[in-house]
């Protein structure tokens, strides 16, 4: 009986057909059963001798299973491309990449930068200006006459001409506060200048100076906006505290102090075994320095602050020597990454 | 200033540790920068034991000793011959270690014998004046224990940094007034006898001749005074506090100064001429010579104490040599006075002298304490120096000072502290540091006469803050507007730059903004340069950093040269920085530029590519990379006018036409300068001119709709003499106002065989592209035929 051939070809086919693991055996299967000579085609050939209803019926079943087959051979030849791809491409891939280096942004850069988005996201607008100042800008307006001894506290680059290099970034409260109207925010970040050179003091150094003037900006304000910098800057559980300090163009005057990053207040080398460290400089705005630029203290009140961004990079890395920041060594600015 | 414990205790009883006293002065504003113990500074001082004593015949004074210290064995030579025994212990400094007497110990020899050290008296070890006898420690000290150990003696200084305002704290009185203020534990007064401020007429005349100049001036002369070496417990004191002994009235007056903060000059009193004291400004050009020994001109702007015929002190600062105490001295004048601070200030700066009396004048002496002064130096004196004889106090005082009377309005407190602190605590502290009263809004204020710090409402605002405690006052955030302003444009463009060329992988680098002039020799600059004009420091820490850089070149090279030198062969850097010009005012101009510079290899060995140097390409590239981020179009005009860049590797940089920098690679000579052994490209821009352009781009900016249609491309390939450069075709492509041409780029160039010498072979490839619609090929073909036909016959090209 040719239905029951078709039988046995049915089990033939599939039992052959799990056989198949690459394309050459697939190709030689499908020419064997579905080529113009293949064993389906010479039983769908036979089939026109046998009476009709005979004919329908097995050629349908034919029909069906080379339609099947055809189908189960497209999925399995997808299944072995895709395996044939998942063979050892003879790679080391141990050997590293083609790399491309990023270079790196200064450490008083990035501390820079970090220190204005803080004062930024409390509406402070960065601003900066001349590193060669007057003796006004730099002491007379900020109410340190000439024969002042807090002179004594900044030595002093002069410059020939009788111009000097400003000795600390509190200029730019005289010209931010002449610029502007009150009420203000303003940070200003920048070099500044003194005669003093050892592995804690360097000639050249970066600072940052705050000021804000508004209404009712008070004591108590200044404290709240310098304990949310020192969280941001080293941390939630950050602790700091205040002093009572001296600087002639702020009255209260403050030092904030962190407790030492390094020993957490037990005392070491680095805080020298007092447990905290000096931060910033800070108190509000001297009433000789409003009118210096003509603000009715009356009205106006505020706060300034300034602080050195070598101490501040020299404590969150633990870095020892201020030279190294002007060597610029390669290895120690990539170490920032 | 130096605070011994011991000294500060006996005007305040201290409740608490010295650790715990220096707390409260810290977080009272008086910064406590160290708790030193001078004992242990001094040194190994230990306790050695005698083994053995010999005298040798060639040794006359001496006696040769072998001693331990516990762990090792050695010689030590002394003179107190007779003292040394067998099995002694005695007290040693070693070699580097200090004694009482400021001698630095050292290993000394004596014909072939040699001293480790030295055997200390009870004076040399600071404990007390016995200077003959050897000092003997007990029989169970075990050697090589510290001696004060031993002893059980201690001594703890507290260091403060005193703020120039707190003139009053220059002192230990002052100190003990100050804990007082913060504590309330007991101040014990300053106490005179009254029979003190008697005495005699006075022998002489003194006189305020400039009295802008001085204040007040008191004085008393002493008759039959020995001069001669302090008591210890004087010797000390100063010691503890960093002075030397010199002799007793020059020591009194220095002990004086340091326990009650007022300075006090003595003179010899037969060196007076005219036995008159005038307090006077100087004549132009007088002249002293002076207790430093070194002699001095003075002008009409410094104050000095003259007698009748020549000035004797420069007033406040430093006395002269002749009218000093000596030994010889007999009869002294004592001067106890108030200077003018500004004076004294711009004489001790004029000359630069300073001294713990300068020092204390321009930062305000009490007016009061003048007299107290002089009262407690005269104590000192009779019973020390053993005056038979003593005159009146002289007091010129023509003008008696007067506190201000300062209005606080308590609002005022409450608004400037965001805080109200208790009224009753307010008027506690008010009255801790002046006289005060109560007023209907407030309160009124007259300073003490030794706290002329403060003088406006806000002076007392700190007070009240101070003494309450900083830290018991909230912290609050402010309320403003919400508006604000963001960075500057040019901040924003600083940043994009920085950030554009940090991801070509160049690092940011700082140098300082002095340079060494030489370093722009070396440069090879024109004399016209404009670079050379450059800004002086008047007083540089050091020549190489003596003038305000106008370039950031030698920085950046010096940079590079540091890295050479440790190894580093491949580096790529940039500086972002202003440079500075002068102008015809105070101000300079001060340009932002930025400068970069590549040295060494390009790459880092590896597997997938051969190493290589970098080379003018490279710089070239980045620099483009850079201009095209910004979208600002830069001109590379070969070749650079800058003379210390290789000509033929080199560009100057247009923008518009206007020059803003140049770019190229650095001529050997000037590196072998530099002993730099590689390859350096450097470039470097004005931003100021950058800026402005970006900032205009930046507004008119519009973006386009990527093209919906595809583009085709057609090469040129073509032999050419070797002369011709790329850009020369290029510029020509570009006067042939092609058709549908979208860009036109050089993808190939090859010399060498089979392509004669002289020929190169190049390719250029152009691509067109409509807006509207697929071009044809054939209308390409044509465009491209007349196109390749023109470049042919201009550059007499051949085809390949």
């Amino acid at each position: 009986m040719i239905s029951d051939e078709i039988e046995k070809l049915k089990k033939e086919i599939w039992s052959s057909f799990e056989k198949i693991e690459d394309l050459s055996q697939l190709e030689s299967f499908r020419i064997k059963y579905l080529g113009k000579k293949g064993k389906i085609t010479s039983f769908l050939k036979l089939l026109k001798d046998l009476p009709l209803e005979e004919k329908k019926l097995l050629g349908k079943e034919l029909n069906e299973l080379k339609d099947e087959l055809e189908e189960r051979l497209r999925e399995k030849e997808r299944e072995i491309l895709f395996k044939e791809e998942d063979k050892d491409l003879g790679l080391d891939l141990t050997l590293p990449g083609r790399s491309l280096s990023i270079g790196t942004l200064h450490p008083l850069t990035q501390i820079i930068d970090e220190l204005c988005q803080i004062f930024s996201r409390l509406g402070f607008e960065v601003v900066t200006g001349p590193e060669i100042e007057t003796e006004y800008y730099n002491f007379t307006a900020l109410n340190i006459p000439d024969w002042h001894p807090a002179r004594d506290m900044q030595a002093t680059f002069y410059l020939k001409n009788g111009a000097l290099l400003r000795t600390h970034t509190s200029p730019m409260q005289i010209r931010a506060m002449l610029e502007r109207k009150p009420p203000l925010r303003i940070v200003a970040p920048g070099k500044v200048y003194r005669c003093d050179a050892d592995i804690r003091h360097s000639p050249m150094f970066h600072q940052i100076e705050g000021l804000m003037v508004d209404r009712n900006v008070s004591f108590s304000d200044l404290k709240g906006v310098l304990i949310y910098f020192a969280k941001e800057v080293f941390g939630e559980k950050t602790k700091v505290r205040f002093r009572p300090s001296y600087f002639p163009f702020t009255e209260p005057s403050l030092e904030m102090d962190i407790e030492c990053v390094i020993c957490k207040g037990r005392g070491c080398r680095v805080c020298g075994s007092a447990g905290w460290l000096e931060i910033l400089g800070a108190g509000m705005v001297h009433p000789e320095v409003f009118k210096a630029v003509n603000y009715d203290t009356e009205i106006w009140q505020g706060f300034a602050f300034g602080l050195g961004i070598e101490r501040i990079a020299m404590i969150k890395y633990g870095i020892d020597d201020i030279r190294m920041f002007f060597e610029n060594h390669l290895l120690f600015l990539q170490s920032f990454k | 200033m130096k605070i011994p414990i011991s000294w500060l205790s006996e005007f305040i009883e201290l409740k608490v540790s010295p650790e715990e006293v220096a707390e409260i002065l810290t977080m009272g504003g008086v910064e406590v920068e160290n708790i030193e113990r001078p004992y242990e500074n001094l040194g190994e001082l230990i306790a050695v034991k005698i083994l053995e004593v010999y005298k040798p015949e060639d040794l006359k004074d001496l006696a040769v000793c072998k001693v331990t210290d516990g762990k090792e064995t050695f010689t030590v030579l002394t003179t107190a011959k007779e003292q040394v025994k067998p099995n002694l212990i005695v007290g040693f400094a070693k070699p580097e270690s200090l004694t009482f007497g400021f001698e630095k110990v050292e290993i000394k020899s004596v014909k072939n014998y040699k001293s480790y050290g030295m055997f200390l008296s009870s004076y040399e070890a600071g404990i007390s004046e016995e200077k003959e006898k050897l000092l003997i420690l007990p029989e169970n000290s075990s050697p090589g224990e510290s001696i004060y150990k031993i002893l059980g003696i201690s001594e703890i200084v507290l260091d403060l940094a005193i703020t120039p305002n707190r003139g009053d704290l220059l002192s230990i009185f002052g100190v003990a007034r100050e804990l007082h203020t913060l504590t309330s534990w007991e101040l014990k007064p300053l106490n005179f006898e009254k029979s003190l401020s008697l005495g005699e007429k006075f022998p002489g005349k003194i006189e305020i001749l400039d009295p802008d100049g001085c204040f007040r001036y008191a004085g008393r002369f002493f008759g039959k005074i020995k001069v001669k070496e302090s008591p210890f417990y004087i010797q000390k004191r100063l010691w503890l506090c960093g002075l030397r002994p010199i002799n007793n009235i020059v020591d009194i007056t220095n002990y004086v100064l340091l326990e009650l903060g007022q300075p006090l000059h003595a003179f010899d009193w037969r060196k007076i001429e005219g036995k008159t004291i005038l307090v006077r400004s100087a004549y132009p050009k007088e002249r002293l010579l002076m207790l430093d020994g070194i002699e001095r001109e003075f002008t009409e702007e410094d104050l000095v104490i003259a007698d009748a015929k020549k000035a004797m002190v420069l007033a406040g600062i430093m006395g002269g040599e002749e009218t000093g105490v000596s030994e010889t001295t007999e009869d002294i004048f004592l001067e106890s006075a108030w200077f003018n601070p500004k004076r004294i200030r711009k004489s001790s700066q004029r000359h630069k002298i300073t001294t713990e009396s300068s020092y204390r004048f321009e930062r305000n002496i009490d007016p009061e304490g003048v007299i107290w002064g002089l009262l407690r130096a005269s104590e000192l004196i009779l019973k020390i120096a053993e005056a038979q004889t003593y005159s009146e106090v002289i007091d010129v005082y023509p003008k008696p000072f007067s506190s201000p009377k300062i209005n606080l309005p308590t609002q005022k407190i409450v608004k400037y502290l965001g805080f109200s602190v208790p009224s009753e605590e307010v008027e506690k502290i008010l009255n801790k540091v002046g006289e005060t009263k109560k007023t209907d809004h407030g309160f009124q204020v007259v300073p003490f006469s030794y706290r002329q710090d403060l003088k406006i409402p806000e002076d007392l605002i700190e007070e009240i803050a101070r003494i309450y405690g900083y830290e018991r006052i909230p912290s609050t955030f402010p309320e403003s507007i919400l508006y604000c302003k963001g960075p500057s444009k040019k901040l924003e463009f600083e940043r994009k730059l920085r950030d554009i060329l940090k991801s070509l992988g160049f690092s940011k680098v700082i140098t300082y903004s002095f340079i060494d002039p030489k370093s722009l020799e070396k440069l090879n600059l024109r004399k016209e340069d404009r670079r050379l004009n450059f800004i002086e420091l008047a007083n540089p820490l050091t020549s190489i950093q003596s003038v305000m850089r106008t370039s950031l070149i030698p920085g950046l090279i010096e940079t590079a040269c540091f890295n050479f030198f440790r190894e580093i062969n491949s580096l790529k850097i940039f500086e972002i920085g202003k440079v500075f010009f002068p102008t015809n005012n105070l101000l300079a101009d001060e340009p932002l530029y930025l400068g970069i510079l590549l040295m060494g290899n390009a790459n880092k060995e590896n597997w997938y590519e051969n190493l290589r140097k970098f080379d003018i390409y490279d710089l070239k590239g980045y620099l483009e990379s850079l201009f095209k981020t910004l979208r600002i179009n830069i001109d590379f005009k070969p070749y650079s006018s800058e003379p210390f860049l290789k000509k033929g590797a080199s560009f100057d940089l247009y923008l518009n036409g206007e020059k803003i920098g140049f770019a190229g690679e650095i001529k050997s000579l000037i590196l072998k300068e530099f002993d730099l052994k590689t390859c350096v490209f450097v470039g470097e821009i004005n931003l100021e001119i950058l800026f402005e352009k970006f900032e205009r781009i930046e507004k008119e900016l519009t973006i386009k709709r990527p093209p919906k249609y595809p583009s085709t491309f057609r090469d040129v390939t073509c032999i050419i003499k070797k002369e011709i450069k790329i850009g020369e075709i290029l510029d020509f492509v570009k006067t042939l106002s092609i058709p549908y041409l979208e860009k036109v780029k050089c993808i190939k160039i090859y010399e060498g065989p089979p392509i004669p010498e002289g020929e190169k072979s190049i390719t250029i490839r152009f691509w067109y592209r409509a807006e509207d619609r697929t071009l044809k090929d054939e209308e390409v073909n044509d465009i491209q035929d007349a196109v390749a036909k023109s470049i042919f016959n201009k550059f007499s090209a051949k085809p390949r």
